[in-house]
């Protein structure tokens, strides 16, 4: 029934080239570690896809590809060659991963396929062609046409960069991740994800693979600048009129300032409205009006039109006056709570049976689809509103679990309490967590929670006695902190 | 007890069809003797029963049920039956779930098609109980008064008599006490008192009514539960004696709260921290609520001995007539203005203080409120309701900053600073506000740079003298301002009072 349906499928098709593909399969065995048990990782799962061969890089695939692999393996089209693999940069943020064979004689297999380059920018209204996979090793072209261009994420959330939005007819057999969009021949995109009812593609733009691979060939990957704010938008009148906006000026309300980000070193505080970056004006939703693509979100401006490292000019407006900012960029900072954990094993200290750990945004969505409502309230207010926790700390330290020993007796219930102190000492992340638990005083560790019964102890002895008995039982490790 | 539950309905059913089975199985002879025994019996008794029967009567409710999710209107009319028993002189007891949003209450007699009017005299929502007057006493001068007794034992008999659904005339359920516990009154939704439970069920309609042995009422009959078949509960008589006792001097006062949590000192290396030695008493004050009794009395990381002379074990029990019951009984017995003698030790010196127990009403935040009209002032087409239980689940409101303020109301003690926390509830949309619509379902912090203590503060900072140029409006966990422009505001209420239908602006309370 299937073979039926693709020999239909394939004769539908409008074009199929004659050269060979440039793909190869990638099977990625991915693991993510435990959110529960952080010194354990969970079952391992496989996923299949493509990766494009790229002139003179290298195999390209989405980071959401190889993202937390334990192991990474190359196939030929046929199956009948198989070769591991390795990353050679990633970027969580734009979703792209670059890959090589482990060994030279995978890396020959990886030379004997066809190579392109990449294409020029692609534009609304272009005829881009997707390649898939069948079972039996064809490759199989559908055409696609570009319906809009936007600045969406794709991976990590918050993250957004240039995307094309392609209308095409795919066929749901074959490898459906990771699928190369071509124009001419040329590589333009890869596919981040594909709405069957919609028949809508989403697709990172040429812009950003160009950028990236740019930036990979000196062998130090810098990665995509980030300003480091949230805004909103400016659309309501009397909000507007409150602001002292001028009727045609346009601009986002900045709502926050990330610490130590490219915003923070420019000096925007939060109550700017951003007008302009690099003289691009920016308009009161938040659009400004690109050349190739029409009307576009800002972000974009300082994301993928700069590198690290240049300076960057912001125009705002602050109590009615218009000030020029700048301020050379850099990469996201990660705040306190880290917005992604991928290929990161979390930290963590076991202490006589109690677990600490450092919240990360995983941690959460681990409570499953709806860990908004399902996570813990005082863990979500953290994520929420990070600002208010910043103090004194590099990560928010917390007690996620009790496991029931002879030295937790009575603290079974204490779960998910922010750390405030331990053994009298401030816990700025997991190093100077290990690093109080050294100084018990009295024989005891006093460890300061932010709720009640606000202080618990336990036996430095016996819980050193515990540590051991749970290495034991097969913890690898007590701890992890790096 | 929640009306329609027709799993209850269903093993009440079944009861009935299984009594006859039984009978079959007798010899004759055996039927004839158990039959003439039970006549002898029942003769024994007739005269007695008739009375109880007499005393037990039929309540009919018809009620109006604020509507907290477009407070400016009128409300939602139903209605629904109980049950309920005379205890005195016109005092009819019956539960307060019964009566509650009670717009017109008829009382009628077993075996009467007079209906007669009656009114609330008490009502405690913390402890489901109320009491009802007749406008006019004289037909029923001539019954006799139900009789409280005690608590019943565990396995003996009791009988639940009422009105409960399924036809029109007295029923009588009888079952055996299984469980004599501390649970969850759900009328409330945030008590617990005292409750046994019994393996009859108690149906919708039986609410109210009395649960006896012996002749006396050994409790009233108040809810049931949808997962298990047959379990029905009762208010004991120690909660009614208490709610009998507390409405003597003409009001109810609801119950008075410690206004302290506890942790057990279970963990040696805890108890040696404190000073304590294997076997010593005590537990831990976790958090002692602001404002409350134990507030300047207690703190936290201090170890409570005692309460009135009852030492509390490092669980938090005491030993109250021979049995180990959780140290918050020994304060449920008490009424405001009572006394309580505490023992404790605070930075490793004994010591004692006595506290005056009062009720704590910011806890009621996490009640449900009946028979109120609810609170709200409009501006602008902006709809402002001080933050309950009743807000909370009409409006949906699970902004995280909103659940958070909700949770930590009491024990962070934010109602110090915000008796009321205002939300902006909903938006009428106009011109004035179109850009203000998504910001429905968060807590107000200030107005005009004013931080907001309660709904009536907050309906006069919107209400001010001389309109300013703009309203400026910062909510909780909001990186922005909501801006309502002034100047015209007036006109603005106007037309979308018009437009809305709504009759009234606010409604502040009393």
């Amino acid at each position: 029934m299937k073979s039926i349906y693709l020999f239909i499928f394939t004769l539908m098709c409008s074009s199929i080239l004659n050269a060979a593909s440039p793909v190869v399969r990638i099977n990625s065995t991915t693991q993510g570690f435990n959110a529960s048990q952080p010194w354990e990782k969970n079952r391992p799962s496989p996923i299949s896809g493509l990766g494009t061969h790229v002139e003179g890089h290298g195999i390209l695939t989405t980071a959401s590809m190889v993202a937390n692999a334990s192991f990474i393996e190359f196939e030929s089209l046929s199956g009948d060659k198989r070769f591991p693999g390795e990353v050679i940069a990633i970027d969580y943020e734009a979703n792209l991963a670059l890959l090589k064979a482990t060994s030279d004689e995978g890396q020959k297999f990886i030379d004997s396929i066809d190579a392109i380059s990449v294409a020029s920018a692609a534009k609304k209204g272009d005829i881009v062609q997707a390649v898939q996979v069948d079972e039996t090793g064809q490759d199989v072209f559908t055409d696609g046409k570009i319906i809009a261009v936007d600045v969406l994420s794709s991976f990590t959330p918050g993250n957004s960069f240039l995307t094309y939005e392609i209308k095409a007819s795919m066929q749901s057999a074959g490898s459906s991740f990771t699928i190369p969009i071509l124009k001419d021949g040329k590589l333009s995109g890869i596919l981040t994800s594909y709405n069957s009812k919609d028949q809508l593609v989403d697709c990172i733009a040429t812009e950003i693979l160009t950028a990236f691979l740019e930036d990979v060939k000196d062998g130090e990957y810098a990665g995509f600048p980030s300003l480091g704010i949230a805004v909103t938008r400016t659309t309501d009148p009397n909000f507007r009129k409150w602001l002292k906006l001028e009727e045609e000026q346009g601009g986002v309300y900045v709502t926050a300032v990330a610490r130590n980000s490219t915003a923070d070193k420019a000096e925007i505080k939060k109550g700017d409205v951003v007008l302009a970056v690099n003289d691009t004006e920016i308009d009161a939703q938040g659009y400004f009006q690109s050349e190739l693509y029409g009307k576009l979100y800002w972000a974009h401006l300082t994301r993928a039109t700069q590198k690290i490292g240049e300076t960057i000019k912001i125009k705002i407006k602050r109590d009615g006056e218009v000030i020029e900012l700048s301020a050379e960029l850099q990469r996201r900072q990660e705040g306190i709570i880290p917005a992604h954990m991928n290929d990161r094993a979390p930290n963590y200290l076991v202490k006589g049976g109690l677990i600490f750990q450092e919240l990360t945004a995983s941690y959460l969505r681990a409570f499953g689809k709806d860990w908004q409502t399902r996570a813990p309230l005082s863990l979500i207010d953290v994520y929420t509103h990070p600002q208010d926790y910043e103090e004194g700390r590099n990560r928010l330290v917390f007690l996620s679990a009790v496991i029931p020993t002879p030295a937790t007796l009575g603290y079974e219930n204490i779960r998910h309490r922010i750390i405030e102190e331990v053994n009298g000492k401030p816990v700025a992340d997991t190093q100077s967590l290990i690093e109080a638990f050294k100084h018990p005083k009295d024989g005891r560790h006093t460890i300061k929670l932010d709720s009640a019964p606000h202080i618990i102890y336990l036996d430095a002895k016996v819980a050193d006695g515990i540590d051991k008995g749970l290495l034991r039982r097969g913890l690898p490790a007590l701890s992890r902190a790096k | 007890m929640r009306k329609n539950d027709p799993i209850l309905k269903l093993a009440v059913g079944a009861c009935l069809l299984a009594t006859p089975l039984s009978a079959q199985l007798m010899t004759k002879e055996q039927v004839a003797q158990k039959a003439a025994k039970e006549r002898s019996m029942a003769d024994a008794k007739k005269h007695n029963i008739a009375d109880i029967y007499e005393s037990i009567v039929r309540i009919e409710v018809s009620t109006q049920v604020s509507n907290y999710s477009t407070p400016w209107a009128t409300g939602r009319f139903a209605g629904g039956t109980g049950t309920g028993f005379l205890i005195g002189k016109n005092r009819f007891m019956t539960n307060a779930h019964v009566v509650s949003n009670q717009q017109r209450i008829l009382i009628t007699k077993h075996g009467s098609p007079q209906k007669h009017e009656a009114k609330v005299l008490h009502i405690a929502h913390d402890c489901d109980l109320a009491i009802l007057e007749l406008k006019d006493f004289t037909p029923f001068e001539n019954l006799s008064p139900l009789k409280f007794t005690n608590v019943p034992k565990l396995e003996s008999e009791v009988r639940a008599i009422g009105y409960p659904v399924g036809g029109d005339r007295i029923s009588v359920t009888r079952g055996v006490v299984s469980r004599i516990d501390y649970n969850a009154y759900s009328h409330s939704f945030i008590d617990s008192h005292l409750v046994v439970q019994i393996d009859a069920a108690i149906n919708p309609g039986n609410s109210g009514g009395p649960v006896m042995q012996d002749g006396g009422v050994v409790g009233v009959a108040f809810q049931g539960l949808r997962s298990a078949d047959n379990t029905g509960y009762m208010i004991p008589t120690p909660v009614v004696k208490r709610f009998l006792t507390d409405v003597e001097d003409g009001q109810y006062d609801h119950y008075v709260d410690l206004g302290v949590s506890e942790f057990p000192l279970f963990n040696p290396a805890m108890r040696t921290a404190l000073g304590l030695k294997k076997g010593d008493p005590g537990v831990l004050v976790g958090e002692v609520t602001k404002g409350s009794s134990s507030d300047g009395v207690l703190e936290h990381g201090d170890i409570l001995l005692s309460l009135d002379g009852n030492i509390i074990d490092s669980s938090g029990n005491v030993t109250l007539h021979g049995e180990r019951v959780n140290m918050h009984e020994v304060v449920e017995r008490k009424f405001q203005g009572d006394k309580l003698k505490v023992e404790y030790i605070r930075d490793g010196k004994k010591a004692s203080g006595e506290l005056t127990l009062s009720p704590f009403n910011p806890m009621r935040i996490y009640a449900t409120i009946y028979g109120e009209k609810p609170r709200y002032t409009l501006r602008g087409g902006l709809v402002f309701q001080p933050l309950n239980r009743n807000t909370y689940s009409a409006q949906r409101l699970n902004n995280p900053r909103v659940r958070k303020i909700y949770s930590n109301y009491v024990n962070d003690g934010l109602f110090v600073d915000r008796e009321d926390v205002v939300v902006l509830t909903r938006v009428l949309n106009d011109e004035v506000n179109s850009s203000i619509a998504g910001f429905s379902g968060n807590a107000v912090k200030k107005i005009n740079g004013v931080d907001v203590k309660n709904l009536q503060h907050a309906h006069d900072l919107l209400h001010p003298e001389e309109d300013p140029e703009f309203f400026v409006i910062e909510c909780d966990g909001v990186d922005r301002p909501l801006i309502l422009p002034g100047g015209n505001i007036d006109a603005v209420d106007e037309r979308i009072q018009t437009r809305y239908g709504v009759k009234h602006l606010s409604f502040l309370g009393k």
